[in-house]
């Protein structure tokens, strides 16, 4: 793994899924341990059927953007404004505060109902009757762009897509702007939105598996059990110890966590002894991993050592490509909360059921396997000195 | 860790011609390989004019129905390709590194399924193939994984300064250490998305495009692909000293935050990216004759701009160049290639190497009168030039614009080797 | 409906203003800047709204300009094309 030299806090948290919207909402999920799917009674146009599926709602985002400003907003670039206002809100920074912010969205799709929407408009009114609005609402980078327009962000922006190794990706670039000093604060994200064309019916032409119904069973590699998610969550990044919201040593908060180290590259060439070189010899205390139910990635997840405990989130948030951002927050809360919670894990030689006791959480390792079968791994220390 | 990034090997394929040597010759030639046409059906009733890629592309050994599905993929590997092929890397080598791979685009990441989705919605049974192509099509891992090697991989999808922000992204991996190599670049192909979109935002022109001319009326969408070895230079010199071709000395970006499809008026994130880009490759050159952003400018031989041939663009471009490079040469390259959207910023990037290498540019092709709003006209003729460093830009739709200093030397000298 | 009305009904509908009713669009009130606060991309999707609802065409946007000063500059504008 690469070590991460410098200190690269997270200090900010937001999130919105099927779980609600906020921390609070996720944690109730992840303590529960799955959310319920939405059964969905809608038939495609061929006649089968829609799948249950864990939505986000964004009623909250005219909290923070006035409704004028969202008329042209789809619900993809509304889900990445909800997560990054929440994170911001989160530390206490407001929004003429985010001059010199980063701005980095990794999506596994994109706005893919807004693309739909614009071949819709071309197939319905023909080549020259497209509408303009809908083409530019359709670009990757659009969910950034409201990002840094609402928030009058001038730093660098970047969106990212790399399927199931979005976040993973996109945290790379966001330490080495941490590191290498073009700004000092980073809001980085992922997010991904249900689309029933692509969550369902592609599935359902590519998978012969039966489709389940009930809830993701993340550690049963061998059997389908995905249920699609959507949503965005986002974390606030900034260099150093603590970072200072505002004028006053009152807003200055203690971050949740630190990125300790980073790999990515061919599952067939990492090293399952050698999670994490940075915290001494032992490794990190939990794994969280991103089994979502689905087989193909769940055929290699299967093939990790399983030797800490191991956890999935994924039942809280469902399958989308940039689960591994949900990871990444759940991580984080468990590290400064020092819980595992109570989620869906997996212990050999123990009972499934039963909940490991961890004296102290120092690290967590969250690891994302591809179905192409590249991974991303991303460890998180708690925030303390790691040099002590 | 190292601040010096080498620039090992270079590939491009575009309308212009399908290798470095080729696409440089034919515009100092001056030849513009327009299409009237698209190479797809088209019912608009004047069909705009596009730079397509009309020669066989390698097909990799890919499934002959697949080919049409991947086109951009093939274009961001043949490019590929042609960087390794003459990099003096080999692949034993390579493989025993970290070798990221980071490739902007924009058709290569998007669910542009027409067909697919005509037969969806009218409740056929669609052909999945277009689906699985859009899965396995990724522009950077499909690199990554063709050549087995093992490192991040990034597909940056910033709209049209993606191919910028994935070399200026690359030169940031390997400066922290987290790359040995990587392969950066863009992809993209001519797509009825894009097309549509670009024409339903009256931004095409009818006409071949003429970039900063007063007559201009829009630009001419192109497809291509291009990608550079880059590498850190202790790296590439442990291996035997791997031949450098030139250095990325600096990257900077800047967001307008102003509007989804409008530059900023005055070009707000356009001149912080060109300042960012300036400061950085003070810092990267470390050298204390050179200590300030002004050092970089007065050294610039000249700057392949973004020149697309919009009214809205052209003028933002030229009203920042006159104020932070009122002296500086300047040219499109658009004329030639066409606007190639997520690859534009990779195929510019290594063209301005490429004339670097030369030691001229070629004329801005379409330019004829200068537009009083703009005030400055670009090369006219081919020129040559007079340093060793020079400054390529891009700006896009969300309000990115990036920007790379690429030098033929490791020190800023402003010299010709 | 008149035109008018419903080229205020066609605008609210198809670039989501809908925090405002036909009511409160005046038929000279400006539609872009400190008028109805449409911008650069509302107005090449005018161009879209008006080919598709009327089967007038706007050639470019130097046609366009004064055409979609206000709702009465379009009405006005439509009228005159489909009278031809």
């Amino acid at each position: 793994m690469t070590a991460v030299t410098d200190k690269i806090a997270i200090s900010g948290i937001g999130c919105v899924g099927a779980f609600g919207c906020g921390t609070q909402d996720y944690v109730a999920a992840l303590k529960r341990g799955y959310v319920d799917a939405l059964p969905q009674e809608k038939n495609h146009p061929d006649g089968t059927s829609f799948l249950p599926a864990l939505l986000a709602d964004t009623a909250h985002l005219t909290d923070y953007v006035p409704r004028r400003a969202l008329r042209r907003i789809d619900h993809y670039a509304r889900m990445a404004l909800l997560g990054g206002y929440l994170a911001l809100a989160d530390v206490g920074l407001s929004s003429d505060q985010c001059e010199k912010l980063g701005v980095i969205v990794a999506s596994g799709y994109g706005a893919l109902t807004t693309t739909f929407n614009f071949l819709d408009s071309v197939l319905d009114d023909g080549d020259s009757c497209t509408s303009p609005t809908s083409f530019s609402n359709s670009v990757h980078n659009v969910a950034a762009a409201y990002l840094s327009m609402q928030l009058q962000a001038f730093g660098p922006s970047l969106t990212v897509s790399q399927f199931e190794l979005s976040v993973c990706s996109a945290l790379h670039t966001a330490v080495c702007w941490l590191e290498q000093g073009r700004v000092d604060k980073v809001l980085i994200g992922g997010v991904d939105e249900y689309n029933p064309v692509v969550n369902d019916y592609c599935r359902q032409r590519f998978s012969d598996h039966d489709v389940s119904i009930g809830n993701i069973d993340p550690f049963n590699f061998n059997s389908c059990s995905t249920i699609a998610g959507e949503g965005a969550a986002f974390l606030l990044l900034t260099k150093g110890d603590k970072w200072c919201g505002g004028e006053s040593e009152q807003a200055c908060h203690a971050p949740y966590a630190y990125v300790g180290a980073l790999s990515s590259g061919n599952f067939s060439r990492l090293d399952c002894k050698d999670y994490s070189p940075q915290v001494g010899q032992r490794g990190s205390d939990l794994m969280i991993i991103g089994a979502d139910g689905q087989c193909d990635s769940g055929n290699l997840y299967s093939q990790l050592q399983f030797d800490r405990p191991t956890l999935s989130c994924s039942p809280c948030y469902g399958a989308l490509p940039v689960g591994q951002a949900f990871d990444l927050v759940a991580a984080a809360l468990m590290l400064r909360e020092q819980s595992m919670f109570a989620v869906n894990r997996y212990q050999t030689g123990t009972n499934g059921n039963n909940v490991n006791f961890v004296p102290k959480i120092d690290t967590i390792t969250s690891l994302k396997i591809a179905p192409t079968g590249q991974f991303g791994q991303i460890e998180l220390c708690a925030g303390v000195d790691r040099d002590a | 860790m190292t601040s010096t990034v080498v620039i090992n090997g270079m590939g491009c394929v575009c309308a212009a011609g399908n290798n470095v040597e080729q696409i440089v010759d034919s515009m100092l030639s001056g030849e513009r390989y327009v299409c009237s046409a698209p190479p797809f059906a088209t019912s608009h009733p004047h069909p705009y004019p596009v730079f397509s890629v009309t020669s066989p592309l390698h097909d990799f050994g890919l499934p002959a129905e697949d080919i049409v599905y991947l086109r951009t993929a093939l274009l961001g590997l043949n490019a590929a390709q042609q960087a390794l092929d003459n990099s003096c890397w080999d692949m034993k080598s390579l493989r025993s590194l970290k070798v990221g791979v980071c490739i902007g685009t924009t058709v290569g990441s998007s669910m542009d399924v027409e067909k697919f989705y005509a037969d969806y919605r009218s409740g056929k049974t669609p052909d999945m193939r277009p689906v699985n192509c859009f899965y396995d099509g990724n522009p950077a891992t499909i690199i990554s994984k063709y050549f087995a090697f093992n490192g991040p991989c990034q597909t940056i999808v910033n709209a049209c300064s993606s191919g910028t922000d994935a070399i200026g992204t690359a030169t940031m991996w390997l400066r922290s250490g987290m790359c040995d190599v990587v392969l950066a670049g863009g992809a993209d192909e001519l797509c009825r998305t894009t097309y549509n979109g670009f024409a339903a935002l009256q931004i095409s022109s009818p006409e071949l495009c003429s970039p900063f001319s007063v007559e201009r009326s829009g630009l001419n969408l192109g497809e291509g692909a291009a990608v550079m070895v880059l590498a850190r230079e202790e790296i590439a010199a442990e291996f035997q000293g791997k031949e450098s071709l030139g250095y990325i000395l600096g990257y900077g970006s800047g967001t307008d935050a102003w509007h989804l499809t409008a530059p900023h008026p005055e070009g707000r994130g356009l001149k912080q990216a060109l300042n960012e880009a300036f400061s950085n490759t003070v810092k990267n050159i470390n050298d204390d004759a050179v200590d300030d952003n002004g050092a970089i400018v007065e050294r610039l031989a000249f700057v392949n701009t973004h020149g697309t041939g919009t009214r809205d663009n052209d003028c933002v471009e030229g009203a920042v160049l006159s104020q932070l490079l009122p002296k500086v040469l300047f040219h499109s390259t658009k004329g030639y290639t066409g606007h190639t959207l997520g690859a534009a910023g990779a195929i510019e990037a290594v063209l301005t190497l490429a004339f670097l290498r030369r030691g001229q540019i070629p004329a801005s092709a379409g330019f004829s009168t200068i537009d009083p709003e703009i005030e400055r006209t670009p090369v006219t003729e081919n020129t040559t030039i007079s340093s060793d460093i020079a400054l390529s830009e891009s700006l896009a739709f969300g309000g990115n614009n990036a920007a790379l200093v690429i030098s033929l030397n490791r020190s800023a000298s402003g010299v010709i080797s | 409906m008149t035109l008018n009305e419903k080229i205020k009904h066609i605008l609210i509908e198809d670039l989501n203003l809908e925090d405002i009713t036909v009511e409160e669009i005046g038929d000279e009130e400006p539609l872009f800047g400190d008028g109805l606060g449409l911008d650069s991309l509302d107005a090449v999707e005018m161009a879209v709204i008006v080919q598709k609802h009327f089967g007038v065409e706007i050639k470019d946007m130097e046609e366009g300009r004064p055409a979609l000063q206000s709702v009465q500059s379009l009405a006005d504008f439509i009228t005159d094309k489909q009278g031809k």
